[in-house]
């Protein structure tokens, strides 16, 4: 497969002026004065290559250079260091509508706009009837653009883009855009271009979307690639490896992340050592302390603490205890919440009929989930141990939470387990 | 640079020069009345206060004075508008400039598209005024292409460094209008060369724009064809300026989207 676009050691820096010069004044006076800078380093050393018909999804958090590698590769940033190559025609989509002009005509617009893509006159001719039949706007055709609505503005302009028949495409997160009918739009033309063998290169926080439409993934973390390789592997790396991202507070609290899937899980009991989120809150943890919550951890199906999770995975939720004394028929439970604090779920050991009949010292419970029902969102964990009668010995109320990101394509919060059949 | 390679690339974005010069000519009439007929309005308001101010109260004595004025004023307005637009045509489009890809000078040789075609409506005005005043052209009017190209040239290349150098600088805009005004006066354009001993002449003479507006005017009006040297001289000094131009567009282009 011959390859279309190389990516060569690329790195990008960006000079910031501890003092802007921008008029020539300013550069003159301050010629005799060294004017400092910042070096800010946006990209460094990324390496990929692209086959020809390859769809390549770029992912990693805000700041980690995707947009700006995606501008070096259109050739719209020059790198300061590595090369860049791209055989074919390139068609970037970083931006819908750009060129439009409010007091131009939506006609005229259309035509701007498509030359600006690399249409031919004669192509734009040919079909700018269609494109604003296409966009619903035929009756509009004579408006001025700022008389449109942002939304018909849109349309309009994903009508025009897509009229363009490129070699390379290059996608910066368009499709964030725009309602459901018109993302799923968005998602049929680019199932088309796929089909047509036009390679592509799709930057998105859309998880979903880049394992739908990626062969391969590059991950990028501050600017360096963390990984590049088959879609499902990188993705379960930024959402389990903790590649390519900052932890939030959550994690300090279980006392930081284990990376890379690394199982190894070392924890000396902290009896009640108190975190800044219960030093903050409302008593949000009650109990007579005989028996001590010291830790919950959640695992991942690599054996790896974490935060976020994939739907439909497994995860184990840990609970370690500490009993200062013999305690006879402890009763431990979990209740789930999602973000607004509605109850979900609840249970405990001895709804599920695991008594325990006594324990001393510390010790851990598991509680194995085996397929993460929720399709996406924020939860919070309620983990508690308390007697058969209900006095709680440790009740943490809501002092964990956890991630869920999508793995599918149905909408809602939870999966019902179906299928389709004609009978 | 201008190579080959280039200028086959840029042959290749014609339809988007057109097109982006077309659409910001449309723009700069947008919700006025009268729309173009404002660019050929311009022109004569200034001719009539022009030609009041010079010709009864200054006594110059030129033959087919109000013609000789109005082709000094829309040759220079060429170059006025040609360069002031062509100064915005990067940081007048952050959008094309950080969104897409396509050689910026594009961008420059689109602004003086415009100004082109502002040029020739003005053009057409002057036409007029020729059959009003019974002046045919003669054979010498067939040097008169020539030199606007180079006077296109000339100006593609001042727009070339001061759209380049705008980007970073933001008062060139401002010392460039001074300069333009100063031209306006330091130009034999409301007045002859002859006006000056001759040692001053060849001072004036040394601005290109002296010399074109001269020699276009002898080659439309008074039926003489340019100096070879004269021609010379403005060939070489639009060739100088365009080299000049490309070099300083060359080397800050790249930074470009990030400095806009």
């Amino acid at each position: 497969m011959a390859a279309v676009v190389e990516v060569e050691g690329l790195s990008k820096t960006f000079r910031i002026p501890h003092e802007r010069r921008t008029t020539v004044f300013e550069t003159l006076a301050g010629a005799f004065r060294k004017n400092e800078y910042e070096v800010f380093s946006v990209l460094e050393a990324v390496t990929f290559t692209v086959g020809e018909g390859e769809c390549v999804g770029i992912i990693g958090d805000n700041g980690s250079g995707k947009s700006t590698l995606l501008k070096v590769i259109a050739n719209i940033l020059r790198p300061s260091g590595g090369t860049v190559t791209v055989r074919g025609r390139m068609t970037p989509f970083l931006e819908l509508g750009v060129g439009f002009q409010p007091d131009l005509t939506v006609r005229d617009n259309v035509a701007m706009y498509a030359t600006i893509m690399g249409l031919s006159n004669g192509v734009i001719r040919e079909r700018i009837d269609d494109v604003i039949e296409f966009a619903g706007l035929a009756r509009f055709e004579d408006a001025k653009l700022k008389n449109l609505s942002s939304g018909m503005q849109v349309r309009l302009a994903f009508s025009t883009a897509i009229q363009t028949d490129p070699d390379v495409l290059l996608v910066d997160e368009v499709l964030a855009v725009g309602d459901m009918e018109f993302q799923q739009k968005c998602f049929e033309v680019f199932n088309r271009y796929r089909k047509e063998g036009v390679t592509t290169l799709f930057v998105s926080h859309d998880l979903n979307a880049v394992r739908r439409f990626c062969d391969k993934t590059l991950l990028l973390s501050h600017g360096r690639q963390v990984a590049f390789g088959e879609t499902g592997e990188i993705i379960d790396r930024y959402v389990y490896g903790g590649e390519g991202r900052e932890r939030p507070g959550e994690e300090a609290r279980t006392g930081g992340a284990g990376s890379g899937g690394a199982a190894e899980v070392t924890l000396a009991p902290q009896p009640d050592s108190p975190t800044i989120e219960e030093e903050a809150a409302e008593p949000r943890r009650w109990g007579d302390g005989k028996v001590a919550i010291t830790e919950v951890e959640l695992l991942d199906k690599f054996g790896a603490r974490g935060n976020r999770f994939s739907s439909f995975d497994p995860m184990t939720v840990r609970i370690r205890y500490l009993a200062k004394e013999k305690i006879a028929d402890p009763i431990f439970g979990i209740a789930l919440y999602d973000e607004e604090g509605r109850h979900l779920y609840g249970t405990n050991t001895q709804l599920k009929d695991h008594p325990i009949e006594e324990i001393k010292g510390a010790g851990c419970v598991d509680l194995e989930v085996a397929r993460i029902p929720m399709l996406s969102g924020k939860f919070l964990l309620t983990v508690a141990a308390h007697t058969r009668e209900g006095k709680p010995y440790d009740w943490l109320d809501k002092q964990y939470s956890f991630e869920v990101v999508p793995a599918g394509r149905d909408a809602g919060i939870v999966e019902v387990p179906c299928r389709w059949s004609r009978g | 640079m201008i190579t080959p390679g280039h200028l086959k690339e840029i042959y290749g974005y014609r339809d988007l020069i057109l097109r982006l010069a077309w659409s910001d000519f449309k723009l700069r009439y947008k919700n006025s009345v009268l729309g173009f007929f404002w660019s050929l309005l311009e022109p004569l308001l200034m001719l009539l206060v022009l030609y009041v101010v010079f010709s009864h109260l200054m006594r110059i004595q030129v033959e087919y004075y109000q013609l000789f004025l109005l082709l000094g004023i829309v040759m220079w307005n060429f170059l006025d508008r040609g360069t002031s637009m062509g100064m915005f045509g990067i940081v007048g489009k952050p959008g094309l400039v950080q969104k897409v890809y396509f050689p910026r000078d594009l961008l420059i040789i689109s602004a003086c598209t415009t100004a082109l075609m502002m040029t020739v409506l003005e053009f057409l005005v002057f036409i007029g005024f020729m059959a009003i005043f019974k002046v045919a052209p003669a054979g010498p009017v067939l040097y008169f292409p020539l030199i606007f190209i180079l006077q296109f040239v000339l100006v593609f290349g001042l727009a070339l460094a001061l759209s380049a150098l705008n980007v970073y600088f933001r008062d060139v805009q401002f010392i460039w209008r001074v300069i333009l005004q100063a031209g306006f006066f330091a130009t034999p354009i409301i007045y002859p060369i002859t006006i000056f001993p001759a040692n001053l002449q060849s001072l004036v003479m040394i601005n290109p724009m002296a010399r074109i507006i001269t020699m276009a005017r002898d080659c439309i009006l008074y039926e003489t064809a340019p100096a070879i040297g004269d021609l010379a001289y403005v060939a070489a000094a639009a060739a100088v300026v365009l080299v000049a131009g490309y070099l300083i567009f060359d080397r800050l282009e790249p930074k470009f989207a990030e400095e806009i």
